[in-house]
């Protein structure tokens, strides 16, 4: 399955979802489909599952709500591990993906 | 009328004479959502251009500038009354500066000056993750986490003021500045 408009695209191969472009929507609404995409494989029982995004540009604050609501949503599954993999190529990347970090230390974050 | 201001006093002051000013106004073509992003991109291309010598400054200046003014501009465009969004920015002294003036209501006023009273006796990185926390558990829009990330993830200064009371019509002026790196052309 796959969410896009003209500057972004989100899709799921197995257990590990892609994220491309630049994420500007307006607030979790906006953003409602794809939590709910993820959300949906996080619960699909992998043991491990992988945010990839180092096709990640741009994530408006309302996006990184979304990254950690669904941090806070693997948290809660207790022994899924969640990697993300980042680039420093993006420097909102290195800036605010160790937020994820605290939240779940669990969190694999691989930044390259 | 002396303002109320919040955040760092003498940002709130600060001329921005010889600056560039963008002015966003509702008309024919709809001020919207995606102007924000528009915006905020011309800034950023425009503004990180001194930069272009280094291709990792130049990212970081462009990267800066952008989620930065996005930030802002989403806000005014997001919480403002019908009217016009004034912009300005420039860079002085190694730093990017961008003030945003636009009108809100008084009680998206009295919440938010609410917020940024929490905000002035709190570390923002740990009240980034407790904003996240009650987001997380909220149906409501998480207000406030663009702000928290700019003071937490970028070590933003800023400043808010707030003129009028009327209910209906507050003048909300931020301004904010964030470090750009050490060379460029200017």
């Amino acid at each position: 399955m796959e969410i896009s408009d003209e500057n972004f695209r989100v899709w799921a191969e197995k257990n590990e979802v892609y994220f491309d472009g630049v994420f500007r929507l307006a607030g979790p609404d906006a953003y409602a489909p794809i939590y709910s995409l993820i959300s949906g494989l996080l619960h699909e029982g992998h043991k491990q599952v992988t945010f990839n995004l180092t096709g990640l540009e741009f994530l408006n604050s309302s996006g990184i709500n979304l990254l950690a609501k669904l941090t806070i949503e693997a948290r809660k599954m207790g022994d899924l591990l969640l990697v993300v993999k980042g680039t420093s190529q993006y420097p909102w990347q290195a800036k605010s993906l160790p937020n994820l970090k605290k939240l779940h230390p669990l969190v694999d974050l691989r930044l390259a | 009328m002396t303002p109320t201001v919040y955040g760092i006093e003498s940002l709130a002051g600060i001329s921005l004479d010889s600056s560039t000013r963008l002015t966003l106004s509702d008309g024919p073509l709809q001020l919207g959502w995606k102007h924000s992003g528009m915006t905020s991109d011309f800034i950023a291309e425009v503004m990180a251009l001194p930069y272009s010598r280094s291709r990792k400054d130049y990212v970081q200046a462009h990267h800066d500038i952008g989620y930065l003014s996005n930030e802002l501009i989403e806000n005014a465009v997001k919480f403002r009354q019908p009217g016009e969004i004034l912009i300005e920015a420039g860079i002085f002294d190694r730093t990017f500066l961008i003030r945003v003036k636009n009108t809100i209501d008084g009680v998206t006023s009295s919440r938010f000056q609410q917020l940024l009273h929490r905000l002035q006796s709190r570390d923002p990185g740990e009240l980034l993750l407790e904003q996240i926390e009650t987001n997380a558990i909220s149906a409501e829009s998480g207000s406030g986490l663009g702000l928290l990330t700019l003071l937490s993830d970028y070590d933003a200064k800023m400043a808010w003021a707030f003129e009028g009371n009327n209910d209906q019509r507050v003048i909300l002026t931020t301004t904010a500045a964030v470090a750009m790196p050490p060379s460029s052309n200017l």
